[in-house]
């Protein structure tokens, strides 16, 4: 079989200052911008009523109670399981405690939820404007130009992506559109915006999509439409099969066994 | 690993090990920036690249590990002793990727 | 400014303390007063940070234990500046500033008053709620005190702080139980602090010295904590120390003592022997602690001199025991 010739294509040097650069440095600075304008978007939580602190803690000591029951000698273990789960059952710790049972209300009616609807929103605006303005830019400006070439190899399959706007059915794949040199953009400027913004920033967009699709904890445990009865029942029957075991049990004699005088 | 009963008698502080775990991939993202360069001037097609990537990492993760880990201790700093070696290893991939397809193809060009 | 101010908890030694406080003009002088939030300078002037107004509070904190109130006053005021006055954590330092500033019982009344308006107000004002009950037990009403920390521990039960506090009012009160029940709570918050190991060891000790029932009982769990609070932090001086007061009283009374205890729930009443050698350990190590901090080794200076000289006491009380 006949090596097929590597193929070599001409290109002005003036596609790099004018196509290549620019998207690469606009992609820094919106990252950059996205960062600052999470942080200035961020509200501070807002102010809790009492009883709605109460509720949210008590939940929460229940939780603290069942990671680090091992803490506590078992006598002291079974008295506050018994406590808590019966408060948990009765429902002693909920806000409107005549109010158990019922279902938990609409997200949409309740102004505290919607408050944090408007959190999420806002976090999910930040990543989408930006990323189909600089989409419908590209598109607009430099479609169709092929800027560079991968260092690699790559199936055929890749150039409809790679390729996108260039119609040219025989070109190897390795080839990039500005397209794609976009979506390069994303995935490998990470460590640019670790490096100049710190690690936990806000401007990748790779984070922002892990956390979503990640347990928000903090947020979706108290969040809207969760009916906290419901919570507390599930806490409770994790509380009450708990299988405790004592960390001070023989706790002597490994001291004995580790300390060296 | 340890079990569950021997971490709740030597417990792992975590914030520690999150630190620990920041720091390597901060290095390994800069780093890996820094070999897509390198290879990207080298003219490295392929495989080739790929490799250079491979070694230079391992070679990173292994002056950390002469330098800053104390032979023989890893688990004190590290949930297990293949997260120093692996850790930054695919987070660092794109970066390599972004800055060696940038410079070979303004050397190439 | 120096880095001993950016430590967020405000427990420092006092000669810490002292010097921060005598620095306290120049550093306030050589900090920016004010950082307005949207101007044209802010783009070229360092760029605040969290550390700066941890800082502004932990020197105030050292000039109000100094008795500098000038430069506490100044360190207030551009906190309000920053903050606004209806912060709540402003709120409760500027509460504890003028009971710092008050001369006599009735400004501290006076103050107290201010609190509970703010309570009424807004009940779920956490800091103040904490300061409320922080001056309480400067009056001396102790009482009071714990009935309001039992409220306050109610609606929020995951405060380590507040458990701890009342454990300690508790045990001004002499009562044990309550105490060690609110030190487990602390635990089951923070399983790893092994002051709070330690701590719970020496309430569950003095439960154990003072009360007639049950003795053993809580002695043998006292031992354990301590055993644990040693194992979570190497060459702990407190829990040496009260792992060698325990093992000295379980010693005593453990071959007097039949068995007959030993049937209730909870872990058994360790044997002798291990007592006597976790004795052992305990006086060697403590023996062992005291001789390099008081010759002041490297590596061995973390210690406080007061703990160092009473443990050198338990051990010549020991040594004079053993030798009679």
């Amino acid at each position: 079989m006949a090596q097929i010739p590597v193929q070599t294509i001409h290109r002005d040097p003036q596609l790099f200052y004018w196509i290549l650069i620019p998207i690469t440095v606009v992609m820094i600075l919106t990252g950059i911008l996205r960062h600052y304008a999470t942080v200035l978007m961020a509200t501070t939580p807002k102010k809790q009523e009492l009883p709605a602190i109460r509720e949210q803690r008590s939940l929460l000591r229940g939780i603290n109670l069942r990671t680090n029951a091992n803490a506590i000698s078992p006598v002291s273990f079974q008295a506050r399981k018994d406590y808590l789960v019966n408060a948990y059952e009765k429902g002693d710790f909920l806000k409107e405690p005549d109010k158990k049972g019922q279902a938990a209300p609409n997200p949409m009616t309740d102004p505290a939820a919607m408050e944090g609807m408007m959190g999420m929103m806002k976090g999910n605006m930040a990543m989408m404007i930006p990323q189909t303005l600089i989409m419908g830019w590209i598109n607009a400006f430099f479609s169709g130009f092929v800027m560079i070439k991968l260092p690699f190899p790559l199936t055929i399959k890749f150039k409809s992506m790679l390729q996108a706007g260039v119609a040219t059915r025989d070109m190897d794949p390795q080839w990039m559109s500005s397209i794609s040199w976009y979506v390069l953009c994303i995935f490998g400027l990470q460590s640019v915006f670790n490096y100049l913004l710190g690690s936990d920033n806000a401007a990748s967009q790779m984070a922002q999509q892990m956390g979503q699709m990640g347990p928000g904890a903090g947020a979706q445990m108290f969040g809207p439409g969760v009916d906290p009865d419901k919570q507390f029942q599930a806490e409770a029957e994790n509380l009450s099969v708990l299988a405790q075991e004592y960390t001070l049990v023989g706790v002597e004699e490994r001291l004995l066994e580790t300390v060296r005088v | 690993m340890l079990t569950e009963r021997e971490l709740q008698i030597n417990p792992i502080v975590q914030e520690s090990v999150l630190h620990n775990t920041k720091t390597l991939t901060t290095l390994h993202n800069l780093t890996a920036s820094l070999f897509g360069v390198g290879a990207g001037i080298l003219g490295l097609e392929s495989y080739l690249g790929f490799v250079f990537y491979l070694i230079f990492s391992l070679i990173t993760s292994a002056l950390v590990y002469a330098f800053r880990v104390r032979p023989g201790i890893v688990k004190e700093y590290f949930r297990s002793s293949i997260e120093l070696w692996t850790g930054g290893l695919f987070e660092g991939l794109s970066g390599f990727v972004l800055t060696w397809t940038l410079f070979y193809g303004l050397v190439r060009a | 400014m120096s880095s001993s101010l950016s430590h967020p908890p405000a427990h420092l030694p006092p000669a810490v303390a002292l010097q921060l406080s005598q620095q306290a003009p120049v550093t306030l002088r050589s900090t920016p007063s004010v950082i307005s939030s949207y101007s044209f300078t802010t783009l070229w002037s360092a760029a605040e940070t969290p550390e700066l107004w941890t800082e502004y509070e932990n020197l105030m904190l050292s000039c109000l234990r100094t008795g500098d109130e000038q430069s506490a006053g100044v360190c207030l005021e551009r906190l309000t500046e920053r903050f606004g006055a209806e912060n709540e954590r402003l709120m409760a330092l500027r509460g504890l500033f003028q009971e710092a500033i008050a001369k006599d019982d009735a400004t501290l009344k006076q103050v107290l008053e201010e609190y509970e308006t703010i309570l009424t107000k807004d009940p779920s004002n956490m800091p103040v709620s904490k300061r409320r009950i922080a001056l309480l037990k400067t009056l001396g009403k102790t009482t009071e005190a714990i009935t309001a920390l039992n409220e306050f521990v109610d609606s929020s039960p995951t405060d380590a702080e507040a458990w701890a506090e009342l454990a300690d009012l508790y045990v001004t009160q002499g009562m044990y139980p309550q105490a060690i029940f609110a030190l487990e709570e602390v635990l089951l918050i923070t399983p790893y602090a092994w002051n709070i190991h330690a701590r719970l060891g020496e309430v569950l000790f003095m439960a154990g010295s003072s009360g007639d029932t049950s003795t053993d009982k809580y002695l043998a769990e006292a031992l354990r904590r301590f055993c644990r609070s040693i194992e979570l932090c190497d060459d702990y001086l407190r829990g040496y120390y009260g792992l060698k007061l325990t093992t000295n009283k379980l010693l005593t009374s453990l071959p007097q003592a039949s068995r007959q205890s030993k049937s209730d729930s909870g872990l058994p009443i360790p044997d002798i022997k291990t007592v006597e050698r976790l004795n052992e350990t305990a006086t060697a190590k403590l023996s062992e602690i005291v001789r390099r901090s008081v010759s002041g080794e490297s590596g061995w200076e973390g210690y406080e001199n007061a703990e160092v000289i009473a443990a050198k006491a338990l051990l010549d009380s020991g040594a004079a025991k053993s030798i009679r």
